[in-house]
């Protein structure tokens, strides 16, 4: 029933055998053990599963895992490896006291980064609207918005 | 000169440094309970009841224990424990019958998750259905059948008060003055009902627990509860064993609580599957729909209030009943009762009060703990009342407000003790500055105001070690949880300032029962008080065992000596040693110094029985626009002032009120848990039970009020629970100011105001 599976997660490549019942959120929390995306509700509503897939922001409980061959993953893990080369989004979260409990933070941010790949500049209101599938209940969203928008500004500031 | 003097005074204290757990959670790296793996882990899934209120006739598990890859079954009587903080009433499975859809009948534990949950599907449960009970008012009636007909044999807290032979699990009673002669010295006398509605936490992590039993006869679980030793306790007094025999540790993080994460919950059903797993570990993560239906609500309640003034616009008495529906068990609902009477009736001057408050078991899952312990609902109705008598004398709500609150030597209106550390009328003036308060405003727009004070549990103990290791690093070792307030912060700043090492040398421990000490829980905004005082007290201890070494070595008296950065210096001298320097100096072969603090208010009487060691208060101001075409509200801003006593973190607590403002307005005009007639849960998930998205969150603007406290670490007292309580009631108040409708229900959803304005029309 098994079947072997080629993808790319965080830049190196991967083969796994997977069952076809199996997400891709399963496969990076139970066979990969990446448990930084986390399981909120495993049916698309709260959005603490978010991974980029071929740089698209998307719900991992919803992906089936025999459907990933050839594909490109990125996680929160694979956002930074190293402490002292945070992405702006990580920097701008700590900097801007945007993170509480911390569980819907790795999917708020991959959210947040497939926005700031397509667009460093986003309105308050274009940041609401990209993470709106992304649950927190602790932090009453102010301080993310107001980290996602710094974090633009030194995409912005980097690449000129 | 006040502020520059503040800001010399204190290194850490005051300022916001970056979260201490920061780093590990924007990397993915910090781990939560479903996060934790054992090579030997078996997965449990549990069986729920599908009816309200049945007898269990028959439970066959004979199919599903040969089932390949079972590892063990559990029912109701193969766990013979009861549990429950306040009342001894919850059973770890259903035993005899069930008392709500959701309730735990049996459970599986097999090698893979999958595994468990079709085996659990062969587990055959014969039900014979009984009368049902869901709204609290008729339940508490007399000749109501009973929920719980044993009630009368049930050990509880000293403060709890079952009335035996009905459903009323606890009354509470609060009197100040001569209520009959206060009604009589009134010119006006108002009375109204008002309903808060069934909520939920919606913690974005699910319930889970990983249970192992040793076969010493140890019990070790993993759970992220937000009271450790409560949880051992509780678990003790259930199982009939002494403490020692169990161990709670916590995961590193837990993703959110809000009061649902404490107590019996997961972890009795983990705990009775685990007993039969020839010691191997058993994981149980609940599916979100469980979480809803199985864990923990927020009281719905009815609440009567009368209140009675003078011409003058003085309150001079205030009645009240309070019925809260606490579903098929007690858990907390009792205290969380006595909680909402305590403070409900508004920080006001009231001569005479009588509050009586209820706590009644339904056929509805279990109510309890969350964000302001009761507080909400009862603060809902008094809160709306004074606005409308306000509006009936004549009078601005802010003024009318201002001329009652309570102010320094104030009565307690409830309990009757002297109140000080009030920053009160300074939130209320500031929070309705903020919103522009008086300023005119364009047709169908708001404003509404609202504003709380709030206890904290009280008497409760903390304690705490912290060791400074031959270094000059430091570990503060407490139970405190983190649960995303950002106590370790707190707790690593307050260590930091007392000491003299910066926060960056500072570790501050996740609970083990096994060897960290005595915390009675984090919840009641009560860590950084309690906590905040034993870590400050064990910083103390061992800044004192550390001049003690070091006086000698610098030629001075101990009393001559202070810390700064690392360095044990002479007061106004240059002769200075590092802090390792010391301990090494003296202990040459290696040591650790080992400071103990602890904290306990010195009043008398058991948990929850005396007056608050401190009270919180706030005001909240909500600008809003009614459409008057669909009944959708605008929210345009929430302005919301806290008195905090002393921010140790500015920022966090800026954190805490923009959260609870948040998640009081999704109380106040979505969330909603709604169940057909027979009981069962319409909306257990994040599509039909709507949270508030950063699309619905307004503009917050956070004030942080500080009166200071004399007995609060650096003078802070907490924050948590009341940054929601005033929200819901602001916001309606705000509704009347835009539409003249005054909202007696909550949540104040679209649809009603659309059939509100239709009707106010017609």
């Amino acid at each position: 029933m098994k079947r072997m599976v080629k993808f790319q997660v965080n830049g190196e490549q991967t083969a796994i055998d997977v069952e076809p019942t199996k997400t891709l959120l399963d496969v990076l929390r139970e066979v990969l053990f990446l448990t930084g995306t986390k399981r909120g509700c495993d049916s698309g509503e709260c959005g603490a599963c978010t991974v980029l897939l071929n740089g698209q922001a998307v719900h991992s409980c919803l992906i089936l895992a025999a459907e990933l061959e050839g594909q490109d993953v990125l996680t929160i893990e694979g956002l930074s490896k190293n402490p002292k080369e945070l992405h702006p989004l990580q920097k701008a979260f700590i900097e801007k006291g945007a993170v509480q409990c911390g569980f819907c933070t790795p999917g708020l941010m991959m959210s947040a980064k497939a926005l700031l790949d397509r667009n460093p500049n986003p309105t308050e209101e274009e940041v609401r609207h990209s993470i709106s599938g992304n649950l927190c209940r602790c932090t009453g969203y102010s301080k993310i918005v107001d980290a996602i928008l710094t974090a633009g500004e030194e995409i912005r500031g980097n690449s000129q | 000169m006040t502020a520059t003097l503040e800001v010399e005074k204190y290194a850490t204290i005051g300022k916001s440094i970056h979260r201490v757990d920061a780093l590990e959670k924007v990397t993915g790296r910090a781990i939560y309970g479903d996060d934790m793996q054992f090579p030997d882990l078996l997965y449990g899934k549990v069986l729920r009841s599908p009816y309200a209120h049945a007898k269990i006739k028959r439970i066959d598990t004979s199919e599903a224990e040969k089932f390949p890859g079972v590892k063990a079954v559990v029912t109701g009587k193969g766990a013979p424990f009861r549990g429950g903080e306040a009342i001894r009433d919850q059973p770890f499975l259903a035993v005899g019958k069930v008392r709500f859809a959701g309730e735990a009948v049996a459970a599986v534990a097999a090698e893979t998750e999958e595994i468990a949950e079709r085996a659990m599907e062969l587990i055959k449960v014969e039900y014979e259905p009984l009368p049902t009970l869901f709204d609290a008012v008729e339940a508490m009636k007399p000749g109501a059948p009973l929920i719980h007909e044993e009630l009368h044999t049930y050990a509880h807290m000293p403060i709890v008060n079952p009335i035996p032979n009905t459903n009323i699990c606890a009354k509470f009673e609060f009197n100040q003055g001569d209520v009959e002669k206060g009604f009589k010295q009134a010119d006006h006398v108002f009375e109204e009902t008002f309903t808060f509605p069934t909520g939920h936490h919606c913690q974005i992590e699910p319930f889970m627990a990983i249970a192992q039993a040793e076969i010493s006869g140890r019990i070790t679980i993993w759970v992220p509860n937000d009271a450790p030793h409560r949880l051992r306790k509780d678990l003790a007094d259930a199982m009939g064993v002494p403490f020692e025999r169990l161990r709670v540790i916590s995961p590193p993080y837990m993703g959110g609580g809000f009061g649902g994460k404490g107590g019996l919950k997961v972890e009795m059903v983990c705990i009775a599957l685990a007993m039969r797993t020839d010691y191997r570990p058993v994981k149980i993560v609940l599916t979100r729909e469980e979480t809803f239906t199985s864990s923990l609500m927020r009281h719905q309640a009815v609440v009567t209030v009368k209140t009675g003034v003078k011409k003058d616009g003085t309150i001079i008495a205030s009645q009240s009943k309070l019925v809260y529906n606490t579903g098929a068990y007690a858990e907390k609902g009792p205290t969380v009762t006595l909680h909402g009477c305590e403070s409900g009736v508004g920080p006001y001057k009231i001569p005479n009060v009588k509050v009586e408050g209820y706590t009644v078991y339904t056929n509805r899952p279990v109510a309890g703990a969350l964000r302001g312990y009761g507080l909400p609902q009862s603060s809902f109705a008094h809160e709306s009342l004074i606005d409308m008598i306000a509006a009936k004398m004549g009078w601005d709500p802010v003024e009318f407000r201002l001329k009652n609150a309570l102010e320094e030597g104030s009565i307690n209106p409830t309990r009757g003790d002297v109140l000080s550390s009030i920053g009160l009328k300074e939130c209320i003036l500031k929070a309705a500055k903020a919103i522009e308060w008086g300023k005119p405003r364009p047709p169908n727009r708001g404003v509404g105001i609202a504003c709380e004070y709030k206890a904290t549990k009280t008497p409760s103990g903390s304690a705490a070690f912290l060791k400074v290791e031959q270094d000059g690093g430091v570990t503060v070792i407490t139970s405190a949880v983190e649960v995303g307030q950002g106590i370790k912060t707190i707790l690593a700043q307050i260590a930091s300032e007392e000491l003299g090492v910066p926060v960056e040398r500072i570790t501050v421990t996740s609970p083990d029962t096994d060897y960290t000490p005595f915390d009675a829980s984090t919840t009641a905004s009560r860590a950084t008080f309690h906590m905040g005082n034993a870590v400050r007290f064990a910083a103390k201890d061992a800044k004192e065992q550390i001049f003690a070494l070091a006086a000698p070595m610098l030629g001075v008296s101990p009393g001559e000596l202070e810390t700064i950065n690392g360095d044990v210096r002479v007061k106004g001298d240059t002769k200075k040693m590092t802090i390792a320097e010391v301990i090494r100096g003296k202990y040459r072969a290696g040591m650790t110094i080992l400071g103990r603090g602890s904290y306990y208010p010195e009043i008398q009487g058991t948990m929850f029985s005396a007056r608050s060691i401190f009270y919180m208060y706030g005001a909240q101001a909500v600008d809003l626009e009614v459409d008057l075409e669909t009944g959708k509200i605008r929210i345009v801003k929430i302005t919301a002032a806290h008195d905090v006593g002393k921010a140790i973190n500015p920022k966090a607590c800026e954190g805490q009120i923009e959260g609870g403002v948040v998640q009081g307005m999704g109380t106040a005009v979505f969330e909603e848990v709604k169940f057909d007639n027979n009981g069962k849960m319409l909306n257990p998930n994040f599509r039909d039970y709507r949270i508030p998205t950063a699309s619905d969150a307004p503009e917050i603007v956070p004030i942080i009020v500080e009166a200071t406290h004399d007995e609060g670490p650096f003078g802070a007292k907490g924050i948590g629970e009341m940054t929601l309580v005033s929200t819901p009631t602001a916001i309606a108040n705000a509704v009347y100011n835009a539409t003249g409708i005054r909202i007696k229900e909550l949540p104040v959803t679209q649809e009603k105001l659309f059939n509100l304005l239709k009707e106010r029309d017609a």
